[in-house]
């Protein structure tokens, strides 16, 4: 893989690492231990129109090599984040891509106008792991009628924006999902966001988290990432962006060997924000 | 606070001594850019050399000497005993000074500190910046532990006015726990009046505002939750503060670690 830059939609990235949606939030806290100028790109923690607090009660739990979260898309609000976030982020000389919530359809769609007013953005990743409020909470991403719908949206209202699809790990067949993504006119696919998890307090003898689920992230779902990005790699023509566990420069390049144009980085930079500089400076000029 | 800026740093392992049976004093070298941090503020390590565990563990600043900067670490489970296990010499990697809020003395003020446990560090390297860089009043340290091989006064005997000791089986100063210590010293006149900081186990901080911690001017406590970016970004760390729109969360290592006492929504935190 080259240090160069590349399309995905109409977007030009300088390189192929990115930060993932959410571990870094909205990027800027991050900028003290990150070169944000140095990478592809930095997604933004998923934005929903209005603020959200968030999940009760634990939010984190270490396992063996993973990470259970329940942060809950705990996010300041479109307006907020558009008028403070977004240019702090632009200022530290990063280059967004802004994941939206893909909650109700009327939520959804006042979220992307509200986007696509908004001059300097030039790429959005849609986070269609958010539960599916209509209909009983599944993921929307997990139906294909419906993740037609949200990307469909997405293309119309946007226009010229840049749309990723992230595509959840928590179904039968993510490949097939992807081939629905690219015929509504997704521009790229980023697989994968979180599995789903749990963990029991043997104290309380009840469930760890509030929600009971959790999402799983790190070195331990690496290898359902790299299954997925294969698999989605040989059904589509559109860039695949590879996220999933990755933890050292060797993970990144079985991602790019994968059939992924690009990676994403996200639980790493807890324990080595170094990593995604690194990554960088190991491809070929 | 003013605006520190943290950074990643490759440290040294000056020291390391056994102060008790499960606690250990740290001593790391001191970066050149390491900026000098406040009392709350703490680093987040990163324990082992691979993925295990998985996430930095963070600890409070004990001290800042001019070339070091001073922890105290208790064995807990596996991160913190691999840290113990760490020799002279080791290079440790740290992240810090981290947390967006610290303790602060108002000029002249008389202060209480209430310890639990490892919950003395923050409160000794107060004492000591105060010492140094203010005129402050009375300092008094209360200081609680299950046992008296546990209690690591010896380590700041000389920060403060004075150092009350309580120990659960009585094996030294009071018999009973910090807070009903500090119930009987207020009763008793022996403290003065002042400003009070704490740093302890959750129960303890909120036994202290069920009793008469409110006749001080002021309850500043320092938190501690389980943290994944300790940067404020990651949303893991958060506590609920009450609210009269619903619930506010903020993060522990971004907008903490010291929040007022009674801002927290102690009904959600720490069940
Ligand atoms: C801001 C801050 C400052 C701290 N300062 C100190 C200090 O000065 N000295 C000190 O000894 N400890 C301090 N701690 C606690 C210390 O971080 C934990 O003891 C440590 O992370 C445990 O790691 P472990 O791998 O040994 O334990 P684990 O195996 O991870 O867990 C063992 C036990 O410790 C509890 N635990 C795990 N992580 C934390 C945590 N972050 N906070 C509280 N309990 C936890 C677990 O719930 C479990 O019961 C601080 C924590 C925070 C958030
Ligand atoms: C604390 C945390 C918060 C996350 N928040 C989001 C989010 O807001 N939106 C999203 O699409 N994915 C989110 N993710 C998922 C990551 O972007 C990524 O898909 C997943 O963690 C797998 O990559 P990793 O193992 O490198 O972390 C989050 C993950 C973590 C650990
Ligand atoms: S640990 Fe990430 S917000 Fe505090």
């Amino acid at each position: 893989m080259k240090n160069k830059n590349f399309y995905i939609g109409n977007t030009i990235f300088k390189n192929p690492v990115f930060l993932a949606s959410g571990p870094a939030g909205y990027g800027i806290e991050y900028r003290d231990l990150i070169n944000l100028e140095k990478l592809g790109a930095v997604v933004t923690k998923t934005i929903s129109l209005m603020p959200k607090e968030g999940n009760s009660g634990t939010r984190l739990q270490e396992t063996e090599a993973g990470l259970l979260n329940s942060v809950g898309l705990e996010n300041v609000g479109a307006r907020c984040f558009f008028e403070e976030k977004f240019p702090e982020l632009l200022n530290a000389g990063a280059k967004p891509v802004v994941s939206l919530a893909c909650e109700g359809k009327e939520e959804y769609i006042s979220l992307l106008e509200i986007t696509s007013k908004q001059k300097k953005v030039e790429a959005v990743e849609l986070n269609l792991s958010c539960p599916n409020v209509e209909e009983g909470g599944m993921a929307v991403g997990t139906d294909p009628e419906l993740l037609r719908w949200y990307i469909t949206k997405a293309k119309l209202i946007l226009g010229n924006i840049t749309v990723l699809a992230k595509l959840t790990p928590n179904v039968e067949n993510i490949s097939s999902l992807a081939v629905v993504s690219e015929r509504a006119g997704a521009d790229g696919i980023t697989a994968i966001n979180t599995l789903l998890g749990m963990d029991i307090n043997l104290k309380s003898g009840g469930p760890v988290f509030d929600r009971v689920v959790a999402g799983l992230s790190g070195p331990a779902i690496m290898p359902v990432a790299l299954r997925a990005v294969w698999e989605i790699a040989q059904v589509v023509r559109i860039p695949v962006i590879g996220v999933g566990g990755i933890s050292s420069v060797e993970d990144s390049a079985k991602f790019f060997a994968a059939g992924a144009a690009a990676v994403q980085i996200g639980t790493a930079i807890f324990y080595d924000p170094g990593l995604p500089e690194r990554i960088v400076d190991s491809l070929e000029v | 606070m003013t605006d520190l800026t943290m950074g990643s740093y490759e440290t040294e392992l000056l020291l390391s001594e056994k102060v008790s049976p499960s606690s250990f004093l740290l001593t790391l070298s001191k970066p050149d850019r390491f900026i000098d941090a406040m009392p709350g503020q703490f680093v987040s390590i990163k324990i082992g050399e691979g993925i295990s565990p998985l996430l930095r563990r963070p600890y409070s600043i004990m001290d800042i000497t001019k070339d070091s900067i001073v922890l105290l670490v208790r064995v807990v489970g596996k991160g913190s005993a691999l840290l113990a296990s760490r020799k002279k010499g080791d290079l440790i990697e740290i992240i810090g000074p981290l947390g967006g809020s610290c303790f602060e003395l108002k000029d002249d003020l008389n202060a209480v500190f209430i310890a639990g446990g490892t919950g003395l560090a923050p409160l000794v390297f107060a004492a000591r910046k105060w010492t140094k860089e203010k005129k402050p009043g009375e300092l008094h340290l209360l200081y609680g532990a299950a046992s008296s091989n546990e209690i690591l006064a010896d380590l700041c005997m000389r920060d403060f006015t004075e150092v009350h000791i309580a120990t659960i089986d009585g094996s030294k100063g009071f018999n009973g726990n910090v807070v009903e210590m500090f119930q009987d010293l207020s009763e008793r006149g022996v403290l003065p009046e002042g400003q009070l900081f704490s740093c302890g186990p959750v129960g303890m901080v909120k036994a202290l505002l069920d009793s008469n911690a409110a006749s001080f001017i002021d309850h500043h406590t320092s938190l501690e939750a389980v943290m994944a970016c300790g940067v404020g970004a990651c949303r893991g760390c958060v506590v609920p503060l009450k609210s009269k729109n619903g619930i506010e969360y903020r993060s522990v290592c971004g907008d903490g670690t010291v929040f007022r006492a009674e801002d927290i929504d102690w009904k959600r935190w720490g069940k």
